[in-house]
């Protein structure tokens, strides 16, 4: 048993790799050997994982993910617990059906994550997902439970018929942010484009968000402002066109 | 055993198991969480009349705190499991949830046993409550008029101690009360320790049960009163003309050592004759504080 399971990105895939065999909880069982011979999809074609990645370690609910990996899609796919850190960009479908552990993004994400398989009624249903960078359209759509922290921007979509959990953005979210909402927080602190079937409730000071913010600051290290964690938010309700009882809290200052 | 010319008698203090709960109040003042730290623990000096016991343990600076604002840790005691629960759920129900700014924590978050306490207050959101889980614990946010009132979702129980105590025995009335004060003011904020009479003082030490009336549970501890002195097997030495008792409850027996010690010194004082404990002969509970053994 090894403190982490490493995989180095050795090979860059030419096409898109679909590698939704590495999640932390399933590499923990697994030794090296096993790990290095998990199927992947490379441009349609099936593959094994050491075709592109040096594998280190084995039998660790830690696994570290290094080298620029925007072409892969579907890593750490309904993962179940351990923690799984990458450094550099990812592809589409990042945690995608994720219910439990989390996952360390320092890098960008592609479309989908947190989100749902392609026709599943549900996307993330537990866990954290922490992407230091932007993400691309439709973060968190279709959450039933869980956190999708993202520093940089998001993308159209965000949070997209969520049914309950929170997203956290801290950037610019895109159009159509919480559409569809039926229960759910997305916290926007910065600008976002809420769709017009929100309507406005009040502007307040949050506890449960001064309670979230103070938790990614003190164990995701995230660099929150002050005036954040304790300063007004605008709280919208909605998606009114659906259950309603979702809601989007804009940051507006201390 | 003296201590500043005050005698410590060779006796010991006897205390019994509870169930103890630990909340941590927050609010936009300190002021704001102390006051609904006070109407929480409120006619809650003993279970014989009020089920339950409970007090202010510590304030608690904004880095003490789970949502970074000034706040009161409060302990809060029952004789059996069955009874923390509901008297937490009545009491936060009326007192922290409807005190202005404040948010309700558990503060004994390894204790197995939890108690859902915020599950059951968020009922009062009629249907509009909401549940977030943070860092794998769940708070419930009920919608108010004021805003929103959060608290965690259950409670930590743990086995603690109540009925801990200490007995001032002085020349008077004043003398009694000067070192009872000083006694209080050198236990307060002592982790794991609360003093849940008022001011942390009693002057109505009970015996168990009573002389003459048969459905009374306590009466009055008529070998201490002063004025029953010629009428009763008196335990009052000469000279004494007034005694008040300080009870401690706690977590743990070690925590109420650790006050004791801190306590008692502080009550020898000038013009108190000596200090001694209340006990049944060690039948009534496991827990024995020998006042010597402590000082030791």
């Amino acid at each position: 048993m090894s403190d982490a399971v490493t995989l180095s990105l050795a090979t860059r895939p030419d096409h898109v790799l679909v590698a939704d065999c590495i999640a932390a909880d399933r590499l923990a069982a697994l030794d090296a050997k096993q790990i290095a011979q998990l199927p992947v999809v490379h441009g349609g074609r099936m593959a094994k994982l050491e075709d592109f990645f040096k594998v280190r370690g084995e039998r660790s609910s830690v696994v570290r993910i290094e080298g620029d990996c925007a072409r892969i899609e579907a890593i750490g796919s309904g993962m179940a617990g351990g923690e799984l850190v990458i450094d550099g960009n990812v592809g589409r479908d990042l945690g995608v059906a994720m219910s439990g552990g989390r996952i360390d993004l320092r890098g960008n994400a592609g479309a989908n994550a947190a989100g749902a398989p392609a026709g599943a009624a549900r996307g993330m249903t537990g866990g954290e997902i922490i992407v230091r960078g932007s993400v691309g359209d439709e973060a968190g759509a279709r959450m039933r439970r869980g956190l999708l922290v993202v520093t940089g921007d998001g993308g159209r979509g965000m949070g997209k018929g969520m049914i309950a959990g929170t997203v956290v953005v801290f950037g610019k979210a895109g159009s159509g942010t919480g559409r569809f909402l039926k229960r759910g927080s997305i916290v926007a602190l910065g600008e976002v484009e809420r769709p017009a079937t929100f309507g406005y409730a009040c502007t307040y000071r949050p506890p449960h968000v001064a309670l979230l913010l103070r938790y990614l600051g003190a164990r995701c290290r995230l660099e929150v402002a002050s005036g954040q964690v304790t300063g007004r938010y605008e709280r919208y309700s909605g998606d009114l066109a659906e259950l309603g009882k979702g809601e989007i809290l804009r940051w507006v200052g201390e | 055993m003296k201590i500043n010319g005050v005698a410590i008698e060779d006796t010991f203090a006897e205390a019994f198991t509870m169930r103890v709960a630990r909340l941590v109040i927050t609010g936009r003042t300190l002021a704001w969480a102390r006051e609904a730290a006070v109407k929480l623990t409120g006619f809650a000096t003993s279970v014989i009349g009020c089920k339950c016991e409970a007090g202010i343990e510590r304030e608690l600076s904004d880095g003490d705190t789970p949502d970074g604002r000034p706040g009161v840790s409060v302990l809060f005691l029952t004789m059996d499991k069955a009874s923390l629960p509901e008297q937490l759920i009545v009491r936060v129900g009326q007192t922290v949830l409807t005190c202005p700014t404040t948010a309700c924590f558990d503060g004994l978050p390894d204790a197995p046993d939890r108690l859902p306490v915020g599950k059951a207050l968020r009922v009062f959101g009629d249907g509009f409550q909401a549940s977030k889980v943070i860092g794998g614990k769940r708070y419930w946010r009920l919608p108010v008029m004021e805003g929103e009132f959060l608290i965690e979702e259950t409670f930590g129980m743990l086995k603690g101690v109540g009925g801990g105590n200490f007995l001032i025995l002085a020349r008077d009335a004043e003398a009694a009360l000067a070192a009872a004060e000083a006694a209080v003011a050198a236990m307060t904020g002592l982790p794991g320790v609360i003093l849940p009479f008022p001011g942390g003082v009693v002057r109505s030490g009970s015996k168990v049960g009573s002389k003459r009336y048969k459905n009374m549970v306590a009466t009055t501890n008529d070998p201490f009163d002063p004025t029953l002195r010629a009428m009763t097997q008196s335990q009052l030495p000469d000279g004494v003309n007034s005694v008040l008792e300080i009870v401690l409850d706690g977590t743990d027996a070690a925590s109420i050592e650790a006050a004791m010690r801190a306590g008692i010194p502080a009550a020898c004082r000038p013009g108190v004759n000596s200090i001694t404990a209340a006990n049944f002969g060690g039948k009534l509970g496991p827990h024995h504080f020998h006042l010597r053994k402590i000082l030791a």
